[in-house]
């Protein structure tokens, strides 16, 4: 399968809020970041808790955030592993590696 | 619930739990002994060690090491028939890393034994990723103001394992003597080495 | 919708116990608790990300009042339940 966010490519993860259980934190989501580099396929963790055995299986990309656009402040970094369905492409600047 | 009063209450119901599971004929006893012993048989922070002495010392092992955590970690004997993925993140003069799972506590367990209580903590889960450097220094790691952290958030099926930097003044160790310097804390990142 | 184990970036958990733990587990029926997770799931009775989400699910008092293997335990009762291998309330004293 070729991976839909290669890396460097700017994203942006979903407002999402589910009721279920899900692998995206609080403090990511809406968020920008930058790619990484894909961790390899997995079951989707939303669906395989369910314990329903028809989880789809999805890429999942190390996405790296900046301390300032996850809460207004910080020098630091931030990289979480997040499955395909939690994040979109963001069109608006791409350019500069924050 | 804490104290040997709650422990007491808690062992029984434990116990009472296998019981019933044995009742039932859904676990033995022995198996659940088996598999309590393959839990940690093996798992130590001098597996850990002894991968990063040997990256300190052969830069081929440390480039394989880098590019592809889990194939390199198995040439050592490690990790063999684990489904996850592992992945190593380097320190340099200029960056540092540190681990954490915000969401629980996932962790290399093979390669660092098991995990610290403030680990599992919701004091460094909720604290690191928001406040890295007040977090290391609590650790007593002071860093460069121009050092540039990275705070991994195992939140999927990689696990993570920082390579420290090696220590000066140590050209003439062998690499045994390399692996004894490195700390389990190094490894989670809240220990320089 | 928020889960009380979310908690990166939560404000208000304090210092962080570095003490070092003496042994991995503080009592054998954590050790014993690790085991049965294990077992169950090699057995196929329940899957990790149920498991997490079993710990996930309990009320945000008692997660911040129980021990991290005491979460593993209940969670464990929780997921008995509800696949029907132990009865409701069987295993209360």
């Amino acid at each position: 399968m070729t991976d839909r966010f290669p890396p460097g490519t700017a994203v942006r993860t979903y407002r999402h809020d589910p009721p279920h259980h899900t692998r995206l934190p609080r403090y990511a989501r809406g968020k920008r970041g930058v790619v990484v580099e894909p961790e390899g396929p997995a079951e989707l963790a939303d669906v395989s808790a369910q314990g329903r055995g028809d989880a789809p299986v999805e890429q999942i990309y190390a996405v790296r955030f900046a301390a300032r656009d996850l809460w207004g402040e910080g020098d630091h970094h931030v990289v979480l592993d997040l499955w395909e369905s939690y994040l979109e492409a963001d069109e608006e600047d791409a350019a500069d590696e924050r | 619930m804490s104290g040997d009063h709650a422990d007491a209450t808690i062992a029984r119901r434990v116990r009472r739990l296998e019981t019933l599971l044995e009742e039932k004929g859904v676990l033995s006893g022995a198996r659940l002994d088996e598999i309590i012993d393959a839990s940690l048989s093996g798992a130590s922070p001098a597996n850990g060690a002894r991968v990063v002495a040997r990256a300190w010392t052969d830069p081929e092992f440390r480039a394989r090491l880098l590019a592809d955590g889990t194939a390199a970690v198995r040439e050592l004997g490690f990790m063999e028939g684990s489904y996850q993925r592992l992945r190593v993140v380097e320190n340099t003069r200029t960056t540092h890393n540190v681990i954490v799972c915000t969401l629980c506590s996932c962790y290399p367990l093979r390669l660092l034994g098991p995990s610290p209580s403030w680990y599992k903590s919701e004091a460094y889960r909720s604290r690191v990723v928001r406040e890295p450097r007040a977090v290391l220094a609590e650790f007593g790691v002071e860093l460069p103001a121009d050092t540039e952290i990275t705070v991994w958030d195992s939140s999927a099926e990689t696990r993570y394992m920082v390579l420290p930097r090696r220590p000066e003044g140590t050209d003439g160790l062998g690499e045994g003597q390399l692996a004894a310097l490195v700390t389990r804390n190094a490894l989670i990142g809240t220990a320089a080495v | 919708m928020a889960r009380i184990n979310d908690v990166g970036g939560f404000q208000g958990f304090g210092a962080i116990d570095i003490g070092e733990d003496a042994e991995p587990f503080h009592a054998d029926w954590e050790a014993r608790v690790v085991g049965l997770v294990n077992a169950l799931r090699a057995q196929g009775i329940f899957n990790t990300n149920e498991f997490r989400d079993a710990i996930e699910s309990m009320p945000p008092s008692e997660y911040l009042s129980t021990s991290y293997y005491e979460r593993w335990f209940l969670a464990v009762r929780t997921l008995l339940e509800r696949k029907g291998v132990i009865k409701p309330g069987e295993l209360d004293d």
